[in-house]
Order: C-alpha cells, then structure tokens, then sequence
C-alpha cells in the first residue's frame, strides 16, 4: 500500500522507519506479552507512542494498525484460549458426581470468563493507547488527516477477531455447560421463592388477618421484590452473562438462559398441570410467569442495562397485545420485557396445550368433573391457534383406544357424548366435532347393537347395560329431557322483539370458521345438538323410533302389572322431539295397556254377578290379560299349544266376557306371551317360578304322570319336539326335570322325570332371582321379531329384482342397486329403503352365500 | 298369570269400504283404535267406521244410501 510512498522517501528515512518499526514489534510483542498485569508499563508505553508517530509520519498508520491487530490475535490464542478450553475439557472428561459438577460447572465458568475478559480488556486498553497515539498524531497533522483513527473501527475489528476465535475454537459442550449453569441457578432461585412462599402463606394463615388474604392480586404469595432482595444471585449471573456478551456471545448466553428459563416452565407447567384434570391451572402458570421468570428477567435486563433490548428497531413487528399488559406494579414493562412476557406465555400455552392435548382421552374419559381441564385448553388454544394438532391427535387416539372391537358400545357411546360436550366448550363453532365424529360414527355404524343401546340409553335412565352400575348412562336421558326447554324457547321467538335481538347476539357471536380443522363438511350440516348427533349414527329417525318401538312392545309384554308411568313419560318425550305421527304406534300400544287395565277390572266387576263361571275349580281372578290393537304392535310371533283343559277354560270365559263386554269385538289369545307365576310343591319344599306360558304348560303336564317320553308330551301339548326340547331345558337347569335316555329303538326320544327328593342339589341354584333372568334372556331372543328380521321380510320381495338384475349387469356397486331399485320398483310394493337398509339387507344375501361381495361390487354367487 | 291377547272386530270384511283402513286400526280422523273408533253395521250387514259412514250419511241428502249395495242406510238395531 505504501510503495509509492517508500520510493519517494529517502535512505535516511527509511533507516528511520526501519528503526521504528523494529522498534514498534518489539515494544508490541513485550505489550502483550506480559498479559497478567492490567496496567501498560508507562515507560514501554512512551517509547511505544514515539514509535507509533514516527511511523505515522511516514503513513504507515494502516500496516502499523494491520501489524498490531495480528499480533494481538497472536497474543489471545496463545494466552487465553489454549488456557480456557483445558478447563472444560478437564471437566468433562471427569466423571464427577451431578451434585459436584453443577459446583464445579458454575466455578469453571466463571473462573474462565474472568480469566478471559481479563486478557481482553487488557488487550483493549492496548488497542485504546495505540488509538490514543494515532489520534494525537492526527490532530497535529490535521491537514494529512485521511485515516478514521476514532478506535471505533479498530475495536470492533479486535471484538470480531476474539468472538471468532472463541467460536472456532468452541468445544461442542460448552452450551451445554452454560445450559446447566442457568438451569442450576434458575432451580435454586425457584425453590427459593417457593419457600419463601410457602413461609408467607403459612404466616397469613397464622395471622389470619383478613385484609391480608384479601390482597390477592397479581401475583398473590409471590413477593414481588423478592428477587430484588436475592440481588447478589442475579447480580452474578448477571455479570456471567454481560462477560460473555463481551465476549460476542450474546446470542449463544440469551439462548441458554431462554432454554433455561422454558425448560424451567416447562417443568412447572407438567408439575401443576399433571394428571388433574379438576382445578384450572392456566391462571396460577400466569401467575408464576409474572412472579418468577418476568421478574428474573426484568432484574436482569435491568442489571445488563437492557442493552440487547435497545435494539427496538423492531417496534413495527410489536404484537397488539404487547401494548396491553403494563398492569405488573413494581416492573416497568420495557419494549424487551414485554416481548419476554409475550414468549413466556405463548410457551405456557403450548406446552399446556400440548399437555392436555395428550391426555385429552382421559380428560374426556371423566368429563363432567374435568371441565377446568378443557377450559384451559379452550384458552390455550385461542392463543396457540394450533386446532389442527388437536383434532389430529384426538381422532388417532379414539381410533387406538375407542375404537376396538374389545370396548363395549356403550362404553363407545358414553365416550362419544362426552367427546360431543366438551368439544362444544371448547370450540362453540362445532368444526371439530364434525372431524372428531366422524370416524366414530362411522364405526358405530358397523356395529349391530348400536341402535339397541342408543334407544336403552335414551329411554332408560335407570342404567340400560346390566353390565355394571354406570352414571352416565342416563346422560342421554338427561339429554331428553333438558333439550324441551330449548324446544319451548325457540317457540318464544315468534316474538319479533326478541328474535331481532337473538339475531343480533347470534350476528355477533359469530365466528369464522377454523379452517385449520380440516373438515370437509360444509357448515350447514353441523350438528349441535346431541340427540342429534346420535341419529346421525342411526342413519334416520325412523330407524330408532322403530328400534324403540319394538323395545317397547317388549317391555309391555312382559310386565306383570299394568304401570307404565315411566313409559309414558319417556314416549311424551320422545314425541317432543321425534313429532307425533312417528310416536303415534308407540301411543296406541300405551292405550292398548291403559284400556286393557281398564277392561280388565271391569271383566272382574262383571264376576261378581254369578254368570257362567261356576265351571270348576279355577276362577278367572289368577287372570290379568293385556290386549293389544295388533295392527299397530311391532309383529309378534304367534305359537300355538294346547293349554291344559282348566286354564283353557278360564281363558275362553275372560274371551267370552269380553265379547260380551265390548260386543262385536273379539279375543283372541297369543299364547305364548304373557308371565305366569307358578308354585311347585314337592316333597318338603316349595319353589315359585314366574316362567312363560309355555314353561308353566309344560310344568303341568308332570302333574298328571311323574314321567314323559319327549314324544309323548310334544304331542300332547302340541308341539314339534324340537321345540319341547329346547323349551323343557329351561327346567332341567331349575333341577326340577331330569332327563334320562329311553330303552328304545329311537335314539332321540328322551325321558323327563320330575326330580322329587333334592338331596343332591344344592339349593342356592334354585333361587327365584336365577330364573327371572333366564326368562327375560329368553325372551329377548324369542318373543319378538327383531327389527332385523323385519327388514329381511320386507325386503325379500326385492330380492328377485336383486338377483335379476346382477344376471343382466353382471356386477354392480351399492348405489346402482339402490337407484335401479328406485327407478323400477314403483308399483306395488314401491321401494321406499335407504341406501343402509338396502346394504344391510345385501351383506345378509352375501352371508347366506346367494350373493358375493368384492371391491365394493356385488355379484351373483356362481 | 298374565295373558296376552289380540282382539279383532267381529266383522266379516277386513277393511272398511270408505277409508280403506283396516277395521282393526282406525279412521283417518282418529289416533287410537277400538273403543275410541267404533264399527257400525248398516241394515244391509254391511260395516264401516262410525266416523266414516257418519261423513257419507251427512253428506248424503235427503236420503243416503249404502256406499257397498247402494240400499238405502240405516243403522242396525
């Protein structure tokens, strides 16, 4: 650079610059050198200064400048570095003990940043005499100024060659150890404010001074100046972290005690929010947030002088709520603190968020009393915005835990309606329900006793699974009977006042929909209401109203009195919101019941005028019946036996008198329906049973003869053997019939023999609540005519269009069938299935090998 | 014991001549079969349901007849 100026100088000055700059290494080299003691030799610095002006004079302030700096990098390698680094590996390849290392991390640390800043700040006051020299020199030559001698540039040269240095020449672990510097010292001051916490609880509670517990504002427990007191500890973590700022690692020293400090939330967030869904914790994690980290930092920046934070060029990027939140008394809330405050938060929510995102199965497991837990969820969500998550890993969990073939569907169910109500609070707009629901109602569908245990829960509160005691079964009852309230309100707005306002509230309630969701629903199919929602899985209305209706008939047929008061209430219900003309069978079979009780008693009035009755042993007083309108009962299987000639005639005379009754009517019996309460007498015991007719029948005829052949008793009480023999188990496993193997050619024809002596029996088998449970399983199964079977019977007349069609088309998809069936069946008997019935009806035909399944095509079995 | 039985309309026909409904259910007016929604014979033994031939015979003027065998309707004593 200087050439030019070399050629133009003469030897005389170049002797004289040799001189000097010889001079000037070698004073340069004994600077910094001798790097321990802080003050510059005055004498060295004299001669120094001599050879910096001589050497200016000649313009060589730029090598001169170059010349040093490189010796100084020389100087900090040799010294500082090699020396700082030996410590930490030290360290690190000791295997110390935690509780040693955490000391003898802090230690090393602060000993080496001393040793470090030490070196530098020597080096700097160097740097600043050299600057010192070379501005003098300016100022006297002031006309040859053209070189920037402020030392700013210069300065910041050295301050870039050490941090680079540093950095290059950074062993992996040391963030590490500043990791755990900041988590050590941040543990240590939160235990200490807990402590300190807990002292000043217990001393308000001793006290118990009223006002005192009354000032539960911001931050309550948690004495603000606190940390202020705990200065020295901050002051030194403080100067650790201003040491290595010096040092060009503000960023590397911000990141640590960031983690630090999120690390620290972290653990206080799972440590409150744990596995305890009952209480809210998101205002107690504020709070924690204001008293501990925001006033650790706000300390902190304090002590530092808020230098980081004075570049606030950022101001513009501000969030508008960082504007809001000044309200902390005590800490005036800089532009940094602020921006602390706001991150601190949003990592409170998210990990909260995350938290119970996690356990939100579980949280929903025990709904009602884990409300706080969503509330808080609902919060955090609001901030965090990340609704997706959520309904990503709640629809995988349901899948995982819900939806297997080993959870009962009523187990399904009650989940599925805690799932609806707390989904509704947290999101009112009902987007994630939508998503949420799906798979769930979808795989309900696949389930055949869906329709049962929607139409058990919804009628019967009591607990309609008999598997356990259960409360929630009878939420949906619950659910009957709050929505007519709501039923009822929607009538008052008729009122146009009111519906002008409800419009307005709803205009302003309004709130777009969360596209982040993912539903591919649009919103006009949301589904708020839970009942709703359960027929959504039925498919139809019609489907559960028929469902119930055959419950219904049932629960009628088998009751041994006439009260049915529950009934009743539960069909008003129902017709509240399913309408009357679908409720309208289920009504007449109540009146059916009504009127038979009535017709009863006056059937009995009628006795007391002695008529025909006097024709035996057996009065018509053992008699109740219920008469039903059948037209309008779900179908009823009719078999027919011979009762014995005493009860037949009790049953004829009730006819009789009840055509006389209600004349041009008539009776006419089912007679295997019905309960009889019966008591057998043996040998030194009595049992009483209340059994089907048939049972009862088949009971009697061991009056006559001790023992039957199976042939002989199905013929005479008339009916196929088959039948008898299933029947007759009944009492074989009451141990009242034994059954024995006849001699004979026939292999199939048994022997029943009526067990007398009970000697060998233990008699707890024999207990009358055993064999009221069988007869209801019994009936179950037998009396009526399922609602499946009911679909098979009406269906069957399509079956040959069904089977027509696949020989023309060969294969075709479910919609096909339906829509052809559509178009073609409208004459008599239209087709008026849904597309669920008519699959139902096809995976039947594909079970009974008529038809096969494959891909979603059906085609005729060959 | 508790029986269960059906009962039916002692009528020789299945369904009524005016309605088309089954003698056993009711008329389209009404919501509950039997007492509610008797049957009436005419003098020609034909029956419908009370409320139904009731409509016919008020509508018929000044005499009305019997919508099977158009005789003339009366009520059967």
């Amino acid at each position: 650079m200087d050439l030019s100026a070399l050629q133009s100088v003469g030897d005389d000055f170049i002797d004289d610059i040799l001189q000097s700059w010889t001079g000037f290494c070698d004073c340069t080299h004994f600077l910094l050198h001798d790097s321990t003691s802080i003050d510059v030799n005055p004498m060295v610095e004299i001669q120094f200064a001599s050879f910096v002006h001589t050497l200016c004079k000649h313009n060589f302030n730029g090598l001169l400048q170059d010349y040093f700096l490189q010796a100084l990098e020389d100087a900090f390698n040799r010294n500082a570095i090699s020396k700082l680094w030996r410590d930490f590996d030290n360290f690190y390849e000791n295997n110390v003990l935690k509780k040693e290392k955490d000391n003898l991390c802090e230690d090393i640390l602060q000993r080496t940043l001393k040793e470090i800043s030490l070196h530098k700040a020597y080096h700097e006051k160097c740097i600043h005499s050299l600057v010192c020299f070379l501005q003098q020199h300016a100022q006297k030559n002031s006309e040859r100024y053209i070189f920037d001698t402020d030392g700013s540039s210069i300065l910041s040269k050295y301050q870039l060659m050490v941090s680079s240095l540093l950095l290059s020449s950074l062993p992996c672990h040391f963030p590490d150890v500043l990791r755990s510097y900041f988590d050590q010292k941040l543990e240590y001051l939160s235990k200490l404010m807990d402590t300190q916490c807990e002292e000043e609880d217990g001393g308000k509670f001793n006290d118990q001074n009223p006002v005192l517990l009354d000032s539960s504002d911001v931050g309550k427990g948690y004495d603000q100046s606190f940390i202020s007191k705990n200065y020295n500890l901050v002051t030194n973590i403080g100067r650790v972290v201003d040491d290595l700022r010096n040092l060009g690692f503000s960023s590397l020293a911000e990141d640590a005690y960031a983690s630090a400090i999120f690390f620290l939330l972290k653990t206080r967030v799972h440590n409150l929010a744990g596995d305890d869904y009952h209480i809210p914790v998101l205002k107690s994690i504020k709070e924690w947030i204001q008293a501990i980290p925001l006033q650790f930092l706000s300390d902190l920046l304090a002590y530092l002088g808020d230098i980081p934070e004075s570049a606030t060029d950022l101001c513009g990027l501000q969030s508008p709520l960082a504007s809001l939140p000044s309200s902390v008394p005590g800490i005036i809330m800089s532009e940094g603190l602020v921006r602390w405050k706001l991150r601190l938060e949003y990592f409170a929510y998210e990990t909260l968020q995350d938290l119970r995102i996690g356990k939100l199965f579980e949280i929903i497991v025990d709904y009602p009393d884990s409300c706080p837990a969503i509330d808080d969820l609902k919060q955090c969500l609001h901030y965090t915005g990340q609704h997706s998550k959520l309904v990503n890993s709640f629809v995988s969990s349901l899948r995982y835990r819900l939806l297997t073939a080993c959870a009962s569907t009523n187990d399904i169910l009650d989940q599925y309606i805690s799932t609806i109500k707390a989904l509704r609070t947290v999101d009112p707009t009902g987007v994630f329900l939508e998503t949420v629901a799906e798979p769930v109602r979808d795989y309900l569908r696949g389930r055949k006793d869906t329709i049962k245990c929607i139409v058990t829960m919804l009628t019967d509160g009591s607990g309609g699974n008999p598997s356990g005691p259960r409360t929630n079964g009878d939420s949906l009852l619950e659910e009957l009977n709050r929505d007519p309230e709501n039923i009822e309100s929607v009538d008052y707005e008729d009122d146009f006042d009111i519906s002008i306002k409800q419009a307005w509230f709803n205009a302003e309630s309004w709130e777009p929909n969360h596209v982040a969701a993912g539903s591919s629903k649009g919103s006009s199919r949301r589904k708020f209401d839970i009942l709703g929602m359960m027929i959504a899985i039925i498919g139809s209305k019609d489907q559960l109203v028929n469902e119930y209706r055959v419950m219904l008939a049932e629960k009628l047929l088998n009751k041994f009195d006439y009260d049915i008061n529950s009934e009743i209430r539960t069909v008003e219900l129902l017709k509240i919101h399913f309408g009357e003309s679908n409720m309208q069978n289920c009504e007449i079979m109540l009146n059916d019941l009504i009127e038979s009780k009535r017709t009863n008693t006056n059937i009995k009035a009628s006795l007391c005028e002695p008529s025909q009755s006097e024709n035996g042993n057996v009065s018509l007083d053992i008699l109740d019946a219920t008469i039903m309108s059948m037209n309008f009962w779900p179908p009823v299987q009719v078999e027919s036996f011979n009762m014995p000639a005493a009860m037949d005639a009790v049953l004829t005379d009730y006819a009789n008198r009840f055509h006389e009754i209600k004349r041009p009517r008539k009776l006419s019996w089912l007679k295997n329906h019905g309960t009889v309460k019966l008591e057998l007498q043996f040998e030194g015991r009595t049992l009483q049973f209340s059994v089907a007719p048939i049972h009862a029948v088949i009971i009697m005829k061991f009056q006559e003869q001790m023992s039957w052949s199976s042939n002989d008793i199905a013929d005479s009480i008339g009916i196929p053997v088959d039948i008898l023999n299933k029947r007759i188990t009944f009492w074989i496993n009451k141990g009242i019939i034994a059954e024995s193997h006849a001699a004979g050619i026939e292999s199939n024809n048994h022997v029943f023999t009526v067990i007398e002596r009970t000697d060998n029996i233990d008699l707890n088998d024999i207990t009358h609540g055993d064999c009221e449970d069988l007869l209801a399983n019994e009936d179950e199964h037998e009396s009526l005519t399922s609602v499946e079977d009911l679909l098979k019977k009406e269906m069957g007349v399509y079956e040959k269009f069904i089977t027509g069609m696949l020989t023309n088309f060969g294969t075709m998809t479910l919609d096909k069938i339906h829509n052809t069936l559509k178009i073609f069946c409208v004459a008599e008997p239209a087709y008026d299935k849904t597309l669920q019935q008519l699959q139902t009806f096809l995976s039947f035909l594909v079970s009974e090998e008529k038809l096969d399944f494959k891909g979603n095509l059906y085609l005729l079995k060959k | 014991m508790k029986a269960v039985a059906s009962w039916t309309w002692d009528a020789q026909d299945e369904t009524c001549g005016i309605c088309r409904m089954t003698f056993d259910g009711c008329c389209p007016d009404c919501k509950f079969p039997g007492d509610d929604c008797p049957l009436i014979w005419g003098a020609c033994n034909h029956a419908f349901h009370l409320h139904c031939i009731l409509k016919w015979v008020n509508s018929q003027t000044p005499q009305p007849h019997c919508p099977m065998c158009r005789r003339e309707w009366q009520f059967k004593a």
